[in-house]
């Protein structure tokens, strides 16, 4: 090197160097800030109408209710002082809620607010998106300030389930007070939960600080949260590795596998009991209204490899509507409609539509929890070994979820991230009357009989032989094709402490500190 | 005068034109706002209920002649899906969008004019031969692409840049610049790689004219005759210039969304996820508007490089 390139180079670091270029200032903030990164910009915060399991993130920060999943899948009391009473007939639920709750607006916290949030939510002019859910609720009666009962019209297994995730207590009169608007936009000062909202700029941040009243001494740890909404995978992960968030949700499966093995950055996953990924076929609508085809369709997909190429193992692939590792899991029932080529090929043989195998399959064709396209390409390639032509059409979620709901659709991929509840999904569309009724077109007095008793236990010595048994109902009759469940994963820096993946949400911050 | 009035006027019929047209194609999406308000739950009389109270089950052209009523007194509505003042979320975010477009405007300018002009002066020799590596770069390279890998060059390995986000001037003039960098080098290398080609060729021609063979002759200086030069040869290179202006504010979507810059391209592409119609025509107006602009201060730069054209 000559002298003069190496004054140049000498200069041009010095340079840098004052312009203190080398590095940009750490983004691990000093000053208590606890930086994440969310996928999906939310619609709204109002905790009655959140769908978006980003916006929970966020929501469920702000507003708290009577139960709570933990970080090990448990549902645990969080505004309730125990978990609720229930009476034999397991209609009655009965709540001691605690004492020492203020909401953020100073106001305290009583049971006359649990009742003014969940008639307001069930009330139908109000619109709730999930009031339905909550539907068996038939009376709500205050025993004393801190107690309040629930009166159901029928025994209802998944409503404490739905309670963690679909709704918040609010203070009595603060829908008049403050209008639906401010829960939408800037629920300030409006929920008991750790965070105070404090400013939301669309597709930008939203920033919440620490609310020093909070009920659980000592938490939270952060003095402020900065949300970035950042849907570019690649993008994410970079703010990950950069410091400039310390948590991330939803990070690309391409890169998980690396990030595990990646000095500074930790990372986690969990199965979704609501995390489901499915095949919604119609049986009203040729083929699948064969129930032939169907099995060859289901029988020819090959999910393993699917979770192991595409989505590197955060897939756990199943035939039935239950994860491999849970206690309901039955095996049988998979193998019945599973991975088998020379089944598929004799399905389809015995099928009305073997001289004239396709159909159209949707597939979102933008990411929603993760990316199916790469999937329904693999799909379309298994499908044509035995013969089965598969049209894969792109479509917007919330288009495929308007024909779902239809029925006009013959089949179409669904991820959904539903409540850690083995019925919900199967309730929702194989049952009469309810949302996705018409996409399956299919319903069943023996599995709507099953559901129902399933709702009576929570016990897993009674309830899991009810859910193997709606496995292999729905085996027998194969409606649609289950494909697997999609796990919660997050990747973090190493400097977080406290923080695990929840299955009841794409992150939970309440608990986080910085080391 | 009248010429200028003139394009104004014809500006704001192509801006009517286009709102006729984009409403009508909006609204021909076979998806209601409603089901994404209310979301997958939510019954066929709630969907009802909700395009009723927000006015969407009116005909198409009520609906377009009451918001264009509304615009011509300011107020261009609310966004269906989170309520929203659509000429607030605009306030916001034009300016943000429009100082990513001018840097990247001005890179590309800077890099590509000299570029262009000096392999056209020394054709077929090294300059003009990396001239066209970086030209044929920057075509080539998707724009989304090539913000990852100055995402993983610049922020990821050497920490110098934000790996995204907006950091606005109140927060600090370096941090702001360091934000804006990354991003505009991202947008504007394609056109680096448009203008420089077009500057080469241009002034290529120039340079084979009779008229500066007859100022070498004369003995005029490299400088005054690179002056006559430019003045004949940026015609064409205006117009480039302008037309990718206005195009620049399409591509800036792709940036916005990859450097996570919460722009109007951002805006509009959520809009679009979200079926918003009134922020959807509302935001690509407003794009539609720039684009005009950028023509019509293209036509006077025009009239003033080449006086022929006025007459």
């Amino acid at each position: 090197m000559t002298d003069l390139n190496r004054r140049l180079l000498l200069k041009s670091a010095a340079l840098a160097a004052g312009l203190d270029l080398i590095r940009i200032p750490g983004a691990f903030a000093q000053d208590g800030t606890l930086n994440i990164a969310l996928p999906n910009n939310p619609s709204t915060l109002d905790p009655i109408q959140t769908s978006n399991h980003d916006a929970m993130a966020i929501s469920n920060a702000i507003f708290e209710n009577l139960l709570e999943v933990d970080l090990d899948g448990n549902v645990v009391p969080s505004l309730a002082h125990k978990l609720p009473v229930i009476n034999d007939e397991a209609t009655r639920f009965t709540f001691d809620l605690r004492d020492d709750v203020v909401f953020q607006n100073g106001a305290k916290f009583t049971a006359e607010d649990v009742k003014y949030s969940y008639e307001y939510m069930l009330d139908p002019k109000n619109r709730s998106v999930r009031r339905t859910l909550f539907a068996p609720i038939k009376e709500i009666v205050i025993e004393s300030p801190t107690r309040i009962v629930f009166n159901l019209s029928q025994p209802y297994r998944p409503w404490l389930q739905y309670m963690t995730k679909f709704m918040g207590i609010f203070p009595k009169g603060s829908r008049e007070a403050k209008g639906d608007d401010a829960f939408k936009l800037a629920p300030a000062d409006l929920g008991t939960g750790p965070g105070v909202f404090v400013t939301w700029q669309p597709d930008s941040h939203i920033e919440l600080k620490r609310n020093p009243n909070y009920w659980r001494k000592g938490v939270p740890a952060w003095s402020r949260v900065m949300a970035r909404i950042v849907p570019e995978d690649a993008t994410r992960l970079a703010y990950l590795m950069t410091g400039q968030a310390h948590i991330i949700s939803s990070p690309p499966p391409r890169d998980f596998e690396r990030l595990k093995t990646t000095p500074g950055i930790q990372t986690g996953s969990k199965v979704a009991i609501g995390g489901m990924w499915f095949m919604q076929t119609n049986t009203k609508r040729a083929p699948f209204d064969d129930v032939n085809f169907r099995k060859a369709v289901s029988c020819a997909i090959d999910r393993k490899s699917i979770a192991k190429d595409v989505f590197y193992g955060l897939l756990d692939a199943t035939a039935t509507p239950a994860p491999t590792g849970v206690s309901y899991y039955n095996a049988e029932a998979d193998k019945a409609v599973g991975y088998d080529p020379e089944k598929a090929k004799a399905f389809l043989a015995k099928s009305k539509y073997a001289d004239k195998a396709e159909f159209e399959l949707l597939v979102p064709s933008i990411p929603y929890l993760f990316d199916a396209k790469d999937g329904a390409l693999v799909m379309q390639s298994q499908l044509a070994k035995i013969g089965i032509q598969m049209k894969i059409t792109p479509m917007e979620q919330p288009q495929i979820l308007t024909r779902a709901i239809a029925g006009t659709q013959v089949a179409c991929l669904l991820p959904l991230m539903a409540p850690s509840d083995p019925t919900f999904i199967i309730q929702i569309c194989f049952t009469n009357n309810q949302i996705m009724s018409k996409s399956s077109g299919y319903t069943n007095p023996e599995l709507d009989a099953a559901i129902q008793e399933s709702y009576k236990y929570t016990d897993a010595a009674r309830l899991d032989p009810v859910l193997k048994k709606i496995q292999a109902i729905l085996v027998e009759d194969c409606p649609n094709i289950f494909l697997g469940f999609v796990g919660v994963a997050n990747a973090w820096r190493a400097e977080v402490k406290g923080f695990k993946p929840n299955t009841g949400l794409t992150m939970w911050i309440r608990d986080v500190s910085l080391g | 005068m009248f010429v200028i009035l003139g394009r104004v006027l014809s500006s704001l019929g192509v801006l009517v034109a286009v709102s006729i047209v984009l409403f009508t194609l909006v609204h021909a999406i076979p998806v209601s706002p409603a089901r994404v308000v209310l979301g997958g739950d939510a019954s066929e009389e709630d969907i009802a209920e909700f395009e009723r109270d927000n006015g969407l089950d009116r005909p198409v052209i009520v609906q377009y002649l009451s918001w264009a009523g509304g615009v011509m007194k300011g107020d261009l509505g609310r966004s269906l899906i989170d309520n929203t003042v659509i000429a607030v979320t605009i306030s916001q975010t034009l300016p943000v969008t429009l100082e990513l477009v001018l840097w990247s405007f001005c890179l590309a300018l800077v890099i590509a004019v000299p570029l262009g002009v000096l392999s056209a002066y020394h054709e077929d020799r090294w300059i003009d031969h990396l001239a066209r590596v970086v030209a044929t770069l920057g075509v080539s390279i998707p724009t989304f692409w090539l913000g990852l890998m100055l995402i993983a060059w610049g922020a990821v390995g050497l920490g110098w840049f934000p790996a995204g986000g907006y950091v606005p001037w109140s927060a600090g003039a370096k941090p702001h610049l360091l934000s804006m960098t990354l991003p505009s080098v991202s947008l504007g290398l394609y056109y680096v790689a448009i203008i420089s080609r077009m500057t080469r060729s241009s002034v290529g021609d120039v340079l084979m004219a009779d008229h500066v063979r007859v100022s070498r002759a004369m003995g005029l200086s490299r400088g005054r005759i690179l002056i006559y030069v430019l003045r004949n040869a940026l015609s064409p290179v205006v117009t480039v210039a302008a037309m990718s202006f206005g195009y620049m504010f399409g591509w800036a979507l792709i940036v916005e969304q990859v450097f996570t810059i919460p722009g109007m391209s951002r805006a509009l592409l959520n809009a679009i996820f979200r079926r918003d119609y009134l922020v959807i025509v509302n935001v690509v107006l407003v794009i539609t508007a720039m684009f005009l602009v950028a023509n019509l201060i293209a036509d006077l730069l025009y009239r003033w490089l080449d006086p022929r054209t006025a007459r």
